[in-house]
Formats: structure tokens, sequence, C-alpha cells
């Protein structure tokens, strides 16, 4: 049986946190949502080129696409939801949240699902289009079919 | 767990961050958000043994670390630093931050000794909640053959009910018979004598 040890180290950061000064919450906040602004232009091109790629690589018109690899699309996924933050209004977060759990899926039981990786990539491009100008509730309808579709076992197909 | 409100004050001015995300526009937007919340000491690594080379020399007093890092994983990182790394940094607070975590991988989140998992796209308002709790919460470290890191346990609101507890401190769930007499309206109104208090 093993030794467990059970203590509580000094927590440095508690002690800082509370120093004279420093910041409102909402002044933080705010000063960190400027400072995010400016990285806008940079982060929509490195989330638009990765989308190209993807459609390139991936899409119902890429000749090699049964040849790439589930980490390949998995990876330019997650590159997209890293700098997603900036078209959370229009639902391009979630739809890339839901792309990448379909291709970790994929991977798993080594089979592609194309029907829905390529449901998922129309939806990324509309919403990357219009997604911000939806009614809401038909933004969010997409988004719970993507859900719906992405979280389906491939046994369910 | 405290809820942060609006007019908390934080002072984060003196304290020490690294960063390690692989992905140079997640890692900018990550450094924007912390440089934001007053920070002043921000170090940044693009892989883990930049991130392990720092942590060797310098101290630290919050790690926020990506998951998905190509060969060695931010998973792997927190358990070095746990671990192996010096003593000055090894209790340090960590956020960890994912923007998916694989089937796979959700134990092993989990089991990576880090204090929160925040999920990306990051938000500032969301990550300050975390360093605040982090810096709030008084949890217990545990180490053991095979976790290090802060107590997993801690929403710990007894065994499940009809389950006896393996705690020392863990009470039955149903309320026995009393073993003393009721107490007097005078012994009820002494434990809630008027005293002051400082707000």
């Amino acid at each position: 049986m093993s030794v467990v040890r059970k203590f509580r180290p000094p927590n440095r950061l508690a002690k800082l946190i509370k120093d004279r000064g420093g910041l409102m919450a909402k002044d933080a906040i705010a000063a960190a949502e400027v400072g995010v602004e400016s990285l806008r232009e940079a982060s929509l091109a490195v989330l638009d080129e990765a989308l190209s790629e993807i459609e390139r690589r991936f899409g119902p018109g890429a000749p090699d696409r049964e040849s790439e690899s589930f980490e390949s699309l998995y990876g330019l996924t997650l590159q997209m939801i890293d700098v997603s933050t900036f078209v959370a209004d229009a639902g391009v977060d979630q739809a890339a949240i839901s792309l990448a759990a379909i291709t970790d899926s994929c991977a798993e039981a080594g089979v592609w699902r194309w029907n829905a990786i390529d449901v998922h990539l129309n939806a990324l491009r509309l919403l990357r289009t219009v997604g911000a100008q939806l009614p809401a509730a038909d933004r969010q309808a997409m988004l719970e079919g993507l859900y719906k579709v992405s979280h389906r076992k491939i046994d369910e197909l | 767990m405290d809820v942060l409100q609006p007019s908390t004050r934080i002072n984060l001015e003196k304290a020490s961050v690294l960063v390690l995300d692989d992905n140079g526009p997640s890692l900018d937007i990550l450094s924007q958000v912390v440089s934001g919340f007053g920070v002043n000491q921000l170090s940044r690594a693009e892989s883990v043994k930049e991130a392990q080379a720092l942590v060797a020399t310098k101290t630290f007093d919050l790690i926020i670390s990506d998951v998905q890092i190509p060969e060695v994983d931010g998973i792997e990182f927190i358990n070095w630093l746990r671990r192996e790394a010096p003593e000055t940094n090894r209790y340090v607070p960590v956020i960890l931050v994912t923007g998916h975590t694989r089937t796979t991988d959700i134990f092993r989140t989990r089991d990576a000794g880090a204090n929160f998992t925040v999920a990306k796209p990051i938000t500032p308002k969301v990550l300050l909640e975390r360093i605040f709790w982090v810096a709030r919460e008084e949890r217990a470290f545990i180490e053991c053959d095979t976790y290090a890191g802060p107590d997993r346990r801690f929403k710990y609101e007894g065994p499940p009910i009809g389950v006896e507890g393996r705690r020392r401190d863990d009470l039955p769930a149903e309320v026995g018979t009393a073993q003393e007499a009721n107490m007097s309206q005078d012994e009820i109104n002494s434990l809630m004598k008027v005293a002051k208090v400082q707000i």
C-alpha cells in the first residue's frame, strides 16, 4: 500500500493577490479585453487560414482525404478553437469544438465519418460568413444539431 | 467557492507567471490577458523543454499551460513539475487550458495535478475568476505513488447515502438519536452574542 502525504504548502499567490494596490476585477478584465482586441486581425487570419486548409485537405472535393491523418484534422481544428474568441458571437467556437469531438471519435474508431465532417465544414463556413447575423435561435439550433451529430457513436450510424 | 465581484481588488503586479502554449497566436492571447490583469513578470514558453528550463531557474507564483503540445504535452509537464521540479516551484498553482479534451485524455487531465482546467477559447473574465479561486482556495496537497497535486475531491460533500465513508471525518448520512439533552434557550443565546466584526 502506498504512503499518502497530505499537507498544505504555502500559496505565494494568495499573499500577493491581497497586497495593497492592484486593480478592481472589472478594470483588470477591461484591460485584458483591450489587450486581446489588438490581436483580432492576426487571430482571424490564423482562423481563416486553418479553415481553408481543412476545407482543402478534408472537404468533399479533396482528392486524398482518405489518406489524411486524424491527427492533422484534430490539430488544425484546435488551431481554430485557440483563436475563436473573436468569433464566439457567430458560433464558430462551438462548431469547431464539435468538429474536434467528431475527429477524436473518428480517431478512436479508426474510421472517417465523412458525412458528419462535411456537415461541420459547411456549418463552419456558413457561421464564419454570416453566423453573427443569423437569428440567435437559428444559430443555436444549428449548433445543437452539430453537437448531436458529433456525439453519435459510430455504431449508431 | 468565493465569487469574484467586479469591485474585488486583485494585485498581481508582483506575481511571476509562466504561460506555456505551442501555438503562437494562442500564446499571444494568453499573454495579453495575463498582462491586462497587471502581471509585470510574465514568462512565455512555446515548448515543455523551454518551460522546464524556466522552471529550473525562476520561481513562479502561477503557471498557465496548454494541454495539447506536440511531443511532450501539458499533462506530462505538470506531472514533471509536481514530482521533479525544484521545490520552490513544485507546489505552484497550475491552470490548464484546452480547446478540447480527448476521450483518452479525460483521466490523464484529471490526474495531472493541476488546480483547474479551463476550456478555450479563453475569456478574460473566466481566467481571472479561476486565478482568483486558485489564490483563495485552501485545498490540501496530496502526494502518493499515483498522484501529486491538489486534493481532487475539493467538492466533497460526504459519502453517497447508504455508503460508509472512508475518511476519518466522514459522518453517517442518517442523523442518529440525540446523545445529550437539548440545549437551553440561554445556552443558544450565548452562542449568538453580539460581537464586533471587521467588514
